[in-house]
């Protein structure tokens, strides 16, 4: 332990479930060797607790006190179970030292209290306040009620006990990162907790509300008491803004809890509903909660993480894991109860040590005699889903002599076929029953309520044995490498999750490629959800013609992959061909593009309300007309229908109006007195994004929640790959086109055929990525075999010797190669070429959407520099970094033009008498400065004093106060100084 | 002229330890944390006492103490003598 103070901690984190309740954490820690600590005690380690509420640390045989241990016995029969053993009786020595002068409960409490409570209370209010506190504070998931002393005594004792043997030596220290001590909150508990903390406020409020009444003699009503809204309002805003919690305490609240749904493609709205993430700061310097576990396999994706500041700290789930949602542990301790478990309240100290000691939720409820027995029946239940839900989970720890049952929410499990003497529980006849579930309704829920396939979560993996694959189990005949097999893998393609499911062999390939491959996938193009045409999401695309690929995975099917693609199996050469596929870049046939290869259909959704407005201001959908409406911008508004919005099918290019919306203007009398006001509204419209064009799609005409009139249209526009726009295979192999060479210069063979991309070697060999040549040559196989080529990882029945044999059965190349010829020669070519059919994706990066140039354009209001940003047609950033450049290249003539005269070019007039700034009129040459009544000594600075923004921070200054006073050098006037 | 960094930082977290009191009100006067606490550690003596009325009072200690046991101390021994 890194922490200075303590040698060892022991922190317990307990709750009660179903309750608003903060977690209350209670901590036993012993003390390091000197230090502070070694003047108060004899020599040794101390041991002290943490109590919740208390500010100073309480030496633990004092917590034992006050819970009514007194004698030492008693205390050290809760602590070490066993008193022969002479090296734990001496480290709890200091500990008992310690306590000496401390022998009675109420001395105890009386010690506590004075820690806790403010100090000057009596001593009965200190008595009863650390009696509350051991009570209801203190390890809650034992009991708040009264009369929990001795189980809590015995927690506390365990704990301890844990403590020492870790001290010791005798067992190894917890595993912080292990899942099996991490808990996910899924939407249900989430919610639950959100709605708890609006409730309890709402009945707080009504409270109040009746009291404020009550006070004044007035009598209430519960319609007038209840503010219906408050939980209305709670649960929108923490949907709508993420932020998880109460609106007042916005920055405690956990943020991004709730996400809009990624609907780029369907496999990325898959991946999104799969995520899993980590509160822990981004900036943490820890490696170690960002790293892979063990206790991960099977439960969360090896592959699918995203790269940077939040690598590893988010997750997604693996294919088959599932967690758990929680049960009741009542029936568990009932029948606990019936199955001669011996209740902690019963039982003598001295018969712990050799009996099993069982834990329901982390809460110690008695020990056993015959783990073995008891463990076998408790699993029977649950596999015949009697008493026990199929989603508990049960540990027998056997050298610490433990039963660990768990049946909390959040817990990740994952299914496993069942083995009992080396064989599946699993027979022929499930497989015949699944088969026909149309007609027999057999499901996955009555494979595991007939005890076939368990579930299984982190902690309880370890106590099992698991075969990776039916041949692991072997027969009878066969020595296998181990017949105690509990369970079996279904397949161990179900380690990972949804987007590396789509990457055919990521056996074959370096890690990272999956891993990038896995972000990739997200943003490829594809049919994203079969009613896309009716939808109107904000953001859309829509590839032409997806298919299915050539090659895929048997994860695929279930991810329905096939039925909505996203990408499409191009002819793809590896090959070094004029040049311009260098550097990631790809050569695409112009002849495909124009035949519709990887051609999308991109849509935007533009929405507007006629939303109710304080006071006067009404808004309308309507066509604005110069002469009544103010503040109408250079744009058309003809393309306008009658009724202010636009109708499918009209063309539309950048700064377009679709959405005609006026306002009406306030009419404040008071400035226009007698004159006839010429503007009665403001325009609102919305305008076509200013780089895109399109063709209106649809028209959506409706009435939202508040009644008011709301519309959304849609438009849009066909992308044809061009020079610039991004694609990839499904293997991390990014780039984009660098040019498109019609049918005639592509390199051909001699059937004729043409790549459709050209990739360049180089991209290959040290990105070491064998599953996208493997893919390629399986799809070589598939087109000619005229199926599907299976790419499932894990399989060992194909290989490339395999594929590469039946490639030239079909007359084909062992690897794949191909003798080519120069479309620009007609050559035969050096080299040949691998050329082969293979999955590509368009990615969602396209030019069109990303060019972007300025020479003048809008400036900021307040300072008058550049906008920023492309969709505001903003100027490029000559950033810091790129200042520094200039300076030390010398060029500060440069940089005046760059930073100065072409982003915030100012003029000022300054009085030569004070130095600060002055009224000038220009048009009539007229200045003044009004502390000086100075008329005529003056200044310009416009060579001088630079830019909007310098001159707002001096006014800034003027009213802190601190004056910027500007001097002419060598000039008449005072130091500057405000 | 860099943009200034937004100012949404957590409030810090209370502590779980937190150093106790050492200056205490009177009983006496009711003044505010005026009374001190001498411990006297090798004789076993705690003394505490009023800078403003000079109220004190003394009792035994123990290696455990600290001044809020003092004082507690004397609030009872004040709440025996009403």
């Amino acid at each position: 332990m890194k922490d200075g103070k303590y040698a060892y901690k022991c922190e317990i984190r307990s709750c009660i479930e179903h309750s608003a309740r903060p977690v209350s954490t209670l901590w036993i820690n012993m003390m390091a060797r000197g230090g502070s600590s070694a003047k108060k005690s004899a020599i040794g380690q101390r041991i002290i607790g943490v109590l919740p509420y208390v500010k100073q640390e309480i030496p633990v045989m004092i917590v034992f006190r006050a819970l009514g241990f007194v004698a030492d016995r008693d205390i050290l029969e809760h602590i070490i179970y066993d008193f022969d053993d002479p090296e734990m009786m001496e480290m709890v020595k200091p500990s008992l030292d310690e306590a000496f002068v401390i022998q009675e409960q109420n001395v105890a409490l009386n010690f506590i209290g004075g820690r806790g409570a403010r100090p000057g209370v009596t001593k009965e209010k200190r008595i009863k306040y650390a009696r509350e506190i051991l009570q209801k504070e203190m390890l809650p998931h034992v009991g708040v009620s009264d009369f929990c002393e001795t189980k809590k005594a015995y927690f506390l004792g365990y704990m301890v006990h844990r403590l020492l043997l870790a001290a010791l030596g005798r067992r190894e220290l917890d595993d912080r990162d292990h899942y099996g001590n991490k808990r996910l909150d899924l939407a249900g508990p989430l919610m639950a907790l959100l709605f708890r903390g609006l409730f309890r406020n709402l009945m707080k409020e009504v409270r109040m509300h009746a009291q404020k009444l009550l006070d004044k003699g007035q009598e209430y009503g519960l319609d007038a008491a209840v503010k219906p809204k408050l939980i209305t309002d709670g649960l929108r805003y923490s949907l709508a803004t993420g932020n998880w919690g109460d609106q007042k305490k916005a920055h405690q609240a956990r943020a991004g809890v709730s996400q809009v749904l990624n609907r780029l493609t369907f496999a990325s709205t898959l991946s999104h509903l799969r995520r899993v993430n980590s509160p822990i700061g981004r900036d943490g310097k820890l490696a170690k909660p960002r790293q892979l576990h063990n206790s991960l396999w099977g439960m969360i994706c090896p592959a699918e993480t995203p790269e940077g500041a939040a690598v590893g700290l988010v997750k997604n789930l693996a294919l088959m894991s599932y967690i758990s949602v929680g049960s009741q542990p009542a029936p568990i301790l009932e029948f606990l109860e019936e199955w001669s478990m011996e209740n902690l309240e019963e039982i003598a100290p001295s018969s712990i040590d050799d009996a099993t000691k069982i834990f329901v939720n982390g809460c110690w409820v008695g020990i056993h005699r015959d783990p073995e027995q008891l463990m076998m029946t408790l699993r029977k239940l649950r596999r015949q889903m009697d008493i026990i839900v199929s989603e508990v989970c049960m540990v027998r720890d056997i050298r610490d002599r433990e039963i660990r049952i768990y049946t909390d929410a959040g817990r990740i499990c994952r299914p496993l076929l069942v083995v009992e003497n080396s064989k599946l529980l699993l027979k022929k006849r499930h497989i015949d029953l699944l088969k026909e579930r149309e007609y027999n309704n057999f499901s996955w829920q009555d494979l595991v309520a007939s005890g076939v396939v368990e579930y299984i979560d982190c902690s309880e993996e370890e106590t099992i044995m698991i075969a990776m694959s039916l041949e692991d189990l072997g027969t009878e005949e066969e020595k296998t490498y181990c017949n105690t097999y509990t369970h079996c893998e279904i397949h161990p393609a179900m380690v990972l999750g949804v987007c590396a499911s789509i990457i055919p062999f990521p056996d074959h390939n370096q890690s990272p490629r999956n891993t990038y491959q896995s972000a990739m996938g997200k943003q490829a193009m594809g049919v994203y959800i079969t009613n896309f045409h009716v939808r109107m999401d904000t953001l859309a695309h829509v590839l032409f013609y997806p298919q299915k690929p050539l090659v895929t995975t048997r994860s695929m099917e279930y991810l329905r992959f096939r039925e909505l693609p996203a990408g499409i199996n191009s002819i793809v050469g590896i090959a070094c061909y004029t040049g311009y596929n260098q550097e990631d870049s790809v050569i695409m046939n112009l002849s495909a593009v124009e035949r519709g290869f990887f051609r999308s259909c991109f849509y935007r959704s533009y929405k507007d309300a006629e939303t109710r407005r304080s006071g006067m201001q009404e808004e309308l959908f309507e066509k604005p007309t110069r002469d009544t409406c103010q503040g109408m911008r250079h744009a058309i508004y003809d393309k306008l229908d009658e009724d202010g919005i636009i109708s499918p099918g009209m063309r539309v290019s950048g700064d377009d109006v679709i959405i005609g919306k006026t306002i009406t203007l306030p009419e404040n009398e008071d400035e226009l007195e007698g004159q006839t006001r010429r503007f009665s509204k403001r325009d609102a419209s919305v305008f076509l994004r200013g780089s895109e064009t399109g063709i209106v799609d649809q028209v959506m005409l409706t009435v939202n929640v508040d009644g008011d009139r709301f519309t959304k249209i849609r438009v849009r526009s066909v992308r044809i790959p061009q020079i610039g726009d991004k694609f990839a295979s499904r293997h991390g192999q990014k780039g984009t086109c660098g040019i498109q060479y019609r049918v005639e210069d592509m390199p051909f063979t001699v059937e004729g055929i043409t790549p459709d991309i050209i990739i360049n070697p180089h991209a290959i060999p040290s990105r070491m990525t064998i599953g996208h040549l493997i893919e390629a040559l399986q799809g070589k196989l598939g087109a000619n075999k005229g199926e599907i080529g299976d790419a499932t990882p894990f399989n060992d029945a194909v290989n490339v010797q395999k594929i590469s044999n039946l490639l030239q059965e079909y007359g084909y190349h062992l690897r794949g190669n191909e003798i080519m010829y120069c479309g620009h020669t007609g050559r035969k070519m050096n080299a040949q070429i691998f050329l082969t059919p293979t999955y590509y994706q368009r990615l969602k990066h396209m030019v069109d959407d990303k060019i972007h140039s300025r020479a003048r354009g809008p400036v900021q209001i307040l300072v008058r520099q550049p906008m920023e940003g492309r969709a505001r047609e903003g100027g490029l950033r000559f950033g810091e970094m790129e200042r520094d450049c200039q300076i030390a290249h010398g060029a500060a003539q440069f940089l005046r033009e760059r930073l100065f005269e072409v982003s915030d070019p100012y003029s000022v007039h300054v009085c030569n008498l004070c130095g600060l700034m002055c009224i000038a009129n220009l048009r009539n040459n007229t200045f003044e400065c009004k502390g000086c009544r100075n008329k005529t000594r003056f200044v310009s600075l416009s060579r001088r004093l630079s830019g909007v923004g310098a001159r707002i921070q001096h006014e800034d200054h003027y009213h802190i106060p601190v004056c910027n006073r500007s001097q002419r050098s060598g000039s008449e006037g005072e130091q500057a100084c405000g | 002229m860099g943009r200034r960094k937004s100012k949404r930082k957590p409030p810090p977290k209370r502590k779980n330890i937190e150093p106790l009191d050492t200056q205490f009100n009177c009983p006496f006067c009711n003044h505010e944390k005026s009374c001190e606490v001498k411990m006297d550690k090798p004789r076993n003596a705690g003394r505490v006492s009023c800078r403003v009325c000079l109220e004190d009072f003394q009792c035994s200690i123990n290696y455990l103490s600290e001044p809020v046991d003092v004082y507690n101390e004397w609030i009872d021994a004040c709440e025996h003598a009403n």
